[in-house]
């Protein structure tokens, strides 16, 4: 067994505990380093996640790097020890930024370093040359100090990269050595690399969506254009180009202010849209032939803050074209109803005289004046009720099984003495075996009257065929007119898509250019020439022919040629039963 | 009433304003002459001599436009006094008339008489007060 002096032991003891105490002390300084090394590492990360935050915050959906970039050196200084913090970066525009902080004061030459290095470094990025009156220079921070002659001595270049294009560099230097080791470049690439890869996602997305707006408003058949607040013009679109008739493929906004300059002022009403935040509008703007209608509405952002405005174009040469017939038309209808009238009330005041009664042939002659005129006025009121119901889709058919030979054969009959009065021979062609039809028998007497009073008036000493007769689908009409033994001036020959059953008036009468055919259906074109016309008549039978037809699911046709003679048909679809 | 009688010519295509208007007027004291279109105006104007025409303006083979630049070109008819006879919707044509010499205009609908008998002997006294032609 082994015996301690009481002085030994406590000397082994002491030993012990001194060993006890470095231990403590050594694994103390041990934990506190590692402690400390997490702490960093913390500060970095939550560094990291700041500064990105701070960007997502203050950026918003920028994707004005610069801008990004001012966001990430403005809060560099919380993780670095540097002299200068700079960036230079290739703009929109063809120019290049050069900004640097001092965060010391540094002298020029030093930051005059720093702008060569990073020309240097961005032409061997970017594959571009800089020139040097390219570059917008600007410095912030600290004044410099040219009293301060020290270098360089440690700096560090990040590029920016947005959708792999180099678009910059971001550089960090300092006076002191050896301050930047592959920890700072490192957490600085990482965090300029997660805003540029944030960058780069939102500009593909941008361009997407601003890819479907852009074809839209090309393919947009209104005019639009797009200004900022400094009325600079951003958007011009195909059809506004060509509603002002500019060519040049840059146009600005003096281009579109020249054209409009003598007819309104675009951009007093520009800024007045903007200063108002309402919608002004220029009902009606005429351009060489077009007529326009100018809307100019003012663009705010998410906050409301204004961008600009744009103006639309609305083409209403159409509309004012219709709405001038219309009032030509109402014109010429007052003016088809005035004038018999006035005639009427005058002699009727006439016939109130006692003197008139005495001449017998006179009083008969005024007599029949008013009832003539007082009858025209009716049918040509009718006529118009007709035209009326029409357009509005109020006029109605009811069909009833008809036997559309006797119909015709009645028709002729009533017309025989007028066509006799003008020398006109009058005939039917009605193919035999015609089945029994679903029709409105009032209102095909009315086509049939129409027609035929018409080819009278525009036949003398000639022939009129009445015809009726089935058009098999698929058959060639030439043929079927041919077999039976008709000749139509002018004829087009074509086969119907259904069976048909075509109604048809031949004259041998003046004919009617071809550039005349088609207003023959127009009320407006047809009620005017009737007001130059020597003819009877109101000129409204045919527009409303062809609404009857139309009604009935059929349509109408005219074959013609100047001097021959036309052919006015109604196609009715039947089904086979 | 002058001791020769005022002779009108009326071109009027609608039939029964024109036999109205010759009724009226013959009943004024006027002799009246009629011619239903612009063609027939321009030969009347001319054949009859009239001391004044009413002429319409929209009507068929030649219109009143037409019709008073034939009679402002033939010096036979050149100054024979012409009053428009027109309806409310041709004032483009009207002032077109008046360029063209025509010296008054009546709208047609809803006319009196008083103020076309009026209308007539303004005309006439406007021409015999006129100027004397030179010559």
């Amino acid at each position: 067994m082994l015996k301690f002096e009481p002085n030994q032991l406590f000397f082994y003891l002491a030993i012990y505990t001194v060993i006890v105490i470095i231990f403590i002390w050594i694994e103390n300084r041990r934990i506190r380093k590692s402690l400390l090394g997490k702490e960093h590492e913390m500060q970095r990360r939550m560094y990291e996640v700041t500064i990105l935050k701070e960007l997502g915050d203050r950026i918003g959906y920028s994707l004005n790097v610069q801008k990004i970039v001012d966001v990430i050196t403005g809060s560099l200084r919380k993780l670095l020890d540097y002299s200068t913090v700079s960036y230079l970066i290739l703009g929109d525009d063809g120019r290049v930024i050069f900004h640097c902080v001092l965060e010391e004061p540094v002298n020029n030459n030093f930051i005059e370093v720093v702008r060569k290095r990073m020309i240097e470094a961005l032409q061997t990025l970017s594959g571009r040359g800089i020139k040097t009156e390219e570059i917008d220079e600007s410095v912030s921070g600290t004044i410099s100090d040219e009293t301060n002659k020290s270098p360089i001595k440690s700096f560090f270049n990040v590029p920016v990269v947005i959708n792999d294009q180099p678009m910059g560099l971001l550089n960090i230097s300092s006076t002191k050595e050896g301050l930047y080791k592959e920890e700072e470049m490192t957490i600085l690439f990482t965090i300029m690399n997660q805003a540029s890869t944030a960058v780069s996602k939102l500009e593909n997305l941008l361009n997407q969506e601003k890819g479907k707006l852009n074809s839209m408003v090309e393919s947009m058949a209104d005019g639009v254009i797009m200004v900022d607040t400094r009325n600079r013009l951003l958007v011009i679109n195909p059809a506004a180009k060509q509603m002002l008739g500019i060519t040049k493929s840059g146009a600005s906004i003096f281009d579109v202010l020249d054209v409009l300059s003598s007819k309104m002022d675009l951009r007093t009403k520009i800024e007045e849209s903007i200063k108002t935040d309402r919608l002004t509008v220029e009902e009606q703007l005429k351009i060489q032939n077009i007529i326009l209608r100018v809307l100019i509405s003012p663009v705010k952002d998410a906050i409301n803050q204004p961008l600009g405005a744009v103006v639309l174009f609305h083409d209403i040469t159409k509309e004012k074209a219709i709405e001038k017939m219309r009032d030509d038309f109402t014109s010429m209808m007052v003016h088809e109803l005035r004038s018999p009238l006035t005639g009427i009330r005058s002699i009727a005041n006439l016939l109130k005289e006692e003197k008139i009664k005495n001449e017998q042939k006179k009083y008969q002659e005024f007599i029949e004046l008013i009832v003539s005129n007082s009858a025209s006025m009716l049918d040509l009121v009718d006529d118009l009720l007709d035209v009326a119901k029409l357009e509005a889709g109020k006029f109605q058919i009811m069909r009833k099984p008809t036997n559309i030979s006797d119909t015709i054969k009645v028709r002729v009959q009533s017309f025989s003495s007028l066509a006799a009065e003008s020398s006109v021979q009058l005939e039917t062609k009605i193919e035999g075996d015609l089945p029994v039809f679903e029709l409105d028998e009032n209102k095909i007497s009315q086509v049939f009257n129409n027609l035929l009073s018409n080819a009278i008036k525009f036949t003398t000493k000639g022939r009129i065929v009445v015809s009726a007769f089935l058009l098999k689908k698929g058959g060639s009409l030439l043929k079927k007119t041919t077999s039976l033994g008709m000749i139509w001036p002018g004829i087009k020959d074509f086969s119907p898509e259904d069976n048909e059953l075509v109604l048809a008036v031949t004259d041998t009468g003046i004919g009617i250019p071809e550039d005349q055919i088609n207003k023959l259906f127009n009320k407006f074109t047809q009620l005017e020439q009737s007001a130059l016309s020597e003819k009877k008549g109101t000129g409204l039978g045919l527009v409303i022919t062809k609404g009857i037809i139309e009604a009935h699911g059929g349509r109408v046709g005219i074959f013609s040629q100047v001097g021959k003679g036309s052919t006015f048909y109604c196609l009715l679809p039947y089904e086979q039963k | 009433m002058p001791d020769k009688k005022t002779k009108v010519l009326i071109v009027e295509d609608e039939e029964i304003l024109l036999t109205a208007l010759s009724e009226e007027l013959k009943q004024e004291g006027f002799d009246v002459a009629g011619a239903k279109d612009g063609v027939e105006g321009v030969e009347k104007a001319a054949s009859e001599k009239p001391d004044l025409i009413l002429l319409d303006l929209v009507m068929p083979r030649l219109d009143g436009i037409g019709a008073l630049r034939q009679m402002k070109a033939n010096p036979e008819t050149k100054d024979i006094p012409v009053v428009i006879l027109t309806n409310l919707s041709d004032y483009d044509k009207v002032s077109d008339a008046l360029s063209l010499g025509a010296m008054d205009y009546l709208v047609k609908a809803n006319y009196r008489l008083e103020e076309l008998v009026t209308k007539i002997k303004t005309v006439l006294e406007r021409k015999h007060t006129g100027m004397p032609k030179l010559g």
